[in-house]
């Protein structure tokens, strides 16, 4: 299951979360928790180039795209690797709606989009939508494919 | 077949898709109902076999760890055993690949060993970029050493590393090599570098040539990829084979800052883990926790590494105890750390303390090694004053004081080593571990028999009388504290452990008189004789638990001549051994009437250390530590790990208020205050500025002197009873002014668990209404009239905060109750 995804800015400002199955108070542990490995350790790293890091039975993969950076939390069978799988889809996911890796001005101005877009390719912390083109064409209401 | 459709799932883009393929293929050809239907089984795991053909390393490492018996979270021994089993025995007959482009990875026509497949695809994995992929593979790594460890437990025949592994399976000998034949290991090693297919390899010589690249992977910028790599590291060692590399490799990683507390605990509880998995390396873990004592001691969580250390000491069995009390005592060897010193960051043996707050928790380490050895010194040593594996013979008796006590170190070198050790804590070291290793000597002492217990006795008197002030460095006379007249400053302490002894000796000169006096005369013991006889022991067993436990039903502090005569009295009046004096009816002398007359128990069984086990075992559920580790051994946790105290960021004003929550702000600022190791804090408790060690195991059960609450304990004690004898209570007070100041510090972690989350909810305000002038580090002073915020009270003390610092330019310190008005 798929437990937070989490965008942040250079800053550590949380621009978009989703949570499945995390209590109310745990979601203040993995946001401090998440901010701060990005602080410590983005610093530097090339442009979608993946981190890990885990804690317990949960795994987390993140990484930097233009200036924002995105943190994929996830356990049992989204391991690191599985992890890695959903982090990709969601990168080039964010590239497509917003033509390039976005500055944070860029990230907000298509804000309603891309979380129309996280929303079809994650549901309810499952991996559901993966190609770009279904993706597009679910965000704009349209049949997902053509006959 | 179903299995079309599965056939084509294989093909499919989506890569969970086939990590269920093969988890459905593990399940299905596990499932009990189609034992009698190999072949289906068969193609199931044909499938399975194929998926680690698969080129996503993610559908591969699946298939791996459905091979080794890993599935989910929970973990059954025998399903890893046979996993490691099929892993090194099994041969994959692969199939004609279909002719698709996707499969042109299957080439192999020939049967091959399912390991070499195995271990080639997690060299080729380790040798990526993709930080994910490490770390992934060295979790495949250390699931293997599991597997590997429950094969090794559950005791499975045939598993000799040492075997060539065949490539055709209708010839597959095993050669008798000897495993731990070292040179003609080595040539097996370099031929299975150089990956010659075909060839004959051995599983030891994958083995090392596959943990040979994981150990290159520590190299790994990433933390967590070390970390996972190091955990693997551990559970792929086996007890046979020397563990230097190992340690050289942690202690080279610890002593990097970068590493977070949490991370540093997760190895920790992978030594319990490895223990419970593989109790022989006992030593080793021991030896590897040592690692973490000296190197972090400010991260880690003190509470785990103390119940690592138990656990490891009982588990070492009687031959490993005193190599397990070594390993873990040897830490009160090591010089003090040299603050700044950069030699210790790569050795092993050497301290680093390069904060102050690092060297404050090495202390309250070396505080806890000493309570240790004192509580354990008598289980390693197999010496107990009831029970000796080497007791004195009559011959040494007549010896004097010096050369008894050489005869018995001789024969005893743990319990030698142990009192040597207590004794240097006793005279060097901070006035803490002084006083600790005061009590430790007095626990020795009682529970040992002689010459020990004399040979304790004549150190605590010099001791108290002093005369060692020459020994004492310039750094321990500014403490501020009161020397007292011997110097030691323990004087005041000593005084009443002494008082102990001499009583049971007192008690024993005046037994033995009587005994003389009965046998010149020829006289019977009468009963009321008898009985005044049996209410010094028990008056003295009662003295004696003040101190430490001792089991009251092999207990003698009347000497080991008085048990008949105890016996005599207890079946007369049917008193149970371990109740005595405190059942009721006894006490009121109406048990002959109450119970019935019962045959005198059966002489026990137990093995020497059953009673002290027992006790442990006891103590052990209270212990915070056991929850922790085994909700890990569960394989638990979904929660989010604490944010390290140290490192917290202040983030400049925000403008998205909303979707920014602004308690982040807030936790963080508080976690900054609460230093303690332990686990999970509440936010609020923002009590205890110190880890405070000392309290926990003065706390653990055993009614301690420096145990500020008694009356909270009492209720999760054992049957130890709680009131002090009336005549010890002179004693309590000259030492008030020394408790004070350890009580009310050491009080702080217990306290804050307790009274911060009550005063949390409700804060308390007060005025003073004198002056105060602070007296130590911990005191505040107060202005008549300041207004102050009580946390909690302990001992007949407040712990306040101010709103503004006062005189002293502390916001926060204990002031006494009757000086404070509350609202």
């Amino acid at each position: 299951m798929i437990l937070a995804v989490l965008f942040a800015n250079s800053e550590g400002n949380i621009l978009v979360e989703r949570f499945n199955g995390v209590p109310a108070e745990e979601r203040l542990h993995w946001r401090s928790f998440l901010v701060k490995l990005g602080a410590d350790n983005l610093k530097g790293v090339k442009n979608e180039e993946l981190l890990v890091a885990s804690h317990k039975s949960v795994y987390i993969v993140y990484t930097v795209l233009g200036d924002v950076s995105v943190y994929i939390v996830g356990k049992d069978e989204y391991d690191e690797l599985a992890l890695a799988e959903v982090i990709f889809v969601i990168t080039s996911a964010v590239k497509d709606v917003c033509g390039k890796p976005p500055t944070e001005r860029l990230f907000l101005d298509k804000y309603g989009k891309i979380c129309l877009t996280l929303d079809e390719i994650i549901w309810k912390g499952y991996l559901e939508n993966t190609e770009k083109d279904r993706i597009r064409r679910l965000v704009r209401l349209k049949p997902p494919t053509e006959f | 077949m179903a299995l079309g459709a599965l056939q084509d799932v294989l093909h499919l883009h989506d890569v969970l898709a086939r990590v269920s393929l093969a988890r459905l293929c593990h399940t299905i050809s596990r499932a009990r109902s189609l034992d009698e239907r190999p072949d289906i089984k068969s193609q199931f795991n044909a499938v399975l076999y194929q998926l680690l053909l698969d080129p996503s390393e993610r559908v591969c490492f699946e298939a791996i760890l459905c091979i080794l018996g890993k599935h989910d979270n929970t973990e059954r021994t025998e399903e890893r055993a046979a996993g490691w089993y099929r892993l090194t025995r099994e041969i994959l007959k692969l199939p004609e690949a279909p002719s698709t482009s996707k499969d042109k990875a299957q080439k192999t026509r020939r049967p091959q060993p399912l390991i070499k497949l195995v271990m080639r695809r997690l060299e080729s994995s380790f040798r990526s970029f993709s930080r994910p992929v490490l770390h992934a593979a060295a979790r495949v790594v250390q699931e293997m050493g599991k597997s590997r460890a429950a094969a090794v437990a559950v005791g499975l025949q045939d598993l000799d590393e040492g075997a060539y592994v065949n490539t055709f399976a209708e010839s597959a000998e095993s050669l008798d090599s000897d495993m731990n034949d070292n040179s003609s290991e080595g040539i097996r090693r370099t031929t299975s570098v150089s990956n010659v297919t075909g060839g004959k390899d051995t599983i030891a010589g994958m083995l090392a040539s596959l943990m040979e690249v994981v150990r290159t992977t520590v190299a790994c910028e990433c933390v967590y990829v070390r970390a996972m790599v190091i955990k693997a590291l551990i559970w792929m060692q086996s007890p046979f084979e020397s563990f230097d590399e190992l340690k050289s490799i942690i202690a080279s990683e610890l002593s990097d800052p970068a590493w977070p507390a949490t991370l540093l605990n997760d190895v920790l509880l992978t030594l319990h883990a490895r223990f419970k998995a593989t109790p022989d390396m006992a030593v080793t873990l021991l030896e590897l926790a040592r690692i973490f004592a000296t190197k972090v001691p400010g991260k880690i969580d003190a509470d785990v590494l103390q119940l690592l250390w138990k656990t490891c000491l009982v588990g070492a069995g009687p031959e490993g105890k005193h190599t397990a009390l070594e390993a873990v005592t040897i830490v009160l060897d090591l010089p003090p750390p040299q603050p700044g010193s950069m030699l210790g960051f790569t050795s092993v043996d050497r301290v680093s303390a390069s904060d102050p707050k690092s060297a404050l928790a090495l202390q309250r380490l070396v505080q806890a090694a000493v309570w240790f050895l004192g509580e354990n010194a008598n289980y390693a040593a197999s010496e107990y004053a009831w029970e000796s594996a080497t007791p004195p013979g009559t011959a040494l008796m007549m010896l004097d004081a010096d050369k008894m006590v050489a005869a018995a170190s001789s024969r005893n070198p743990t319990l030698a080593g142990a009192l040597t050790r207590l004794q240097r804590c006793a005279f060097s070291g901070s006035w803490e571990v002084r006083i600790i290793a005061a009590q430790a000597l007095t626990t020795v002492a009682i529970r040992s028999g002689e010459p020990f217990r004399l040979q304790i006795y004549e150190f605590l008197h010099a001791l108290a009388q002093g005369g060692v002030q020459s020994q004492l460095s310039e750094m321990h006379l500014s403490n501020g504290e009161d020397q007292g007249a011997s110097g030691t400053g323990l004087g005041v302490l000593i005084t009443p452990m002494i008082k102990v002894l001499d009583e049971m000796y007192k008690a024993q000169d005046d037994l033995i008189k009587e005994i003389r006096n009965h046998d010149n005369a020829n006289k019977e013991w009468k009963d009321d004789e008898l009985k005044k006889l049996y209410e010094t022991h028990e008056r003295l067993l009662d003295l004696v638990s003040m101190f430490c436990y001792v089991p009251r039903a092999k207990y003698l502090p009347l000497g080991p001549i008085s048990a008949k005569l105890i016996d005599i009295y207890r079946t007369r009046h049917n008193i149970t051994a371990s109740t005595g004096l405190n059942d009721p009816a006894v006490a009121t002398g109406i048990s002959d009437l109450i119970y019935e007359s019962t045959k005198p128990a059966a002489p026990e069984s137990d093995s020497l250390d059953d009673d002290l086990v027992n006790a442990w075992a006891a103590s052990l559920g209270d212990v915070p530590a056991v929850n922790r580790v085994n909700e890990f051994l569960a394989g638990a946790g979904t929660d989010a790990p604490d944010v390290d105290e140290e490192n917290i960021i202040s983030r400049p004003s925000v403008s998205y208020d909303d979707m920014w929550a602004k308690t982040l702000l807030e936790t963080t600022e508080m976690e900054e205050d609460d230093v303690r190791s332990s686990g999970s804090s509440s936010p609020e408790s923002t009590g205890s500025v110190e880890t405070s060690i000392s309290s926990h195991f003065g706390g653990m059960s055993y009614p301690s002197l420096f145990s500020s609450r008694p009356t909270t304990y009492g209720a999760s004690q054992s049957s130890i009873r709680e009131e002090p004898p009336p005549y010890t209570s002179p004693g309590r007070d000259p030492y008030d002014s020394f408790e004070n100041p350890l009580a009310g510090r050491g009080s702080h972690s217990f306290e804050s668990e307790y009274e911060d989350r009550e005063s949390s909810g409700n804060p308390q305000f007060g005025t003073a209404l004198y002056d105060f002038t602070a007296g130590g580090d911990d005191e505040l002073s107060l202005t008549t009239g300041e207004e102050v915020e009580i946390e909690y009270e302990v001992d007949g003390w407040f712990y306040v905060k101010k709103k503004r610092p006062g005189r002293d330019g502390k916001m926060a310190g204990l002031v006494p109750v009757l000086y404070v008005n509350r609202d």
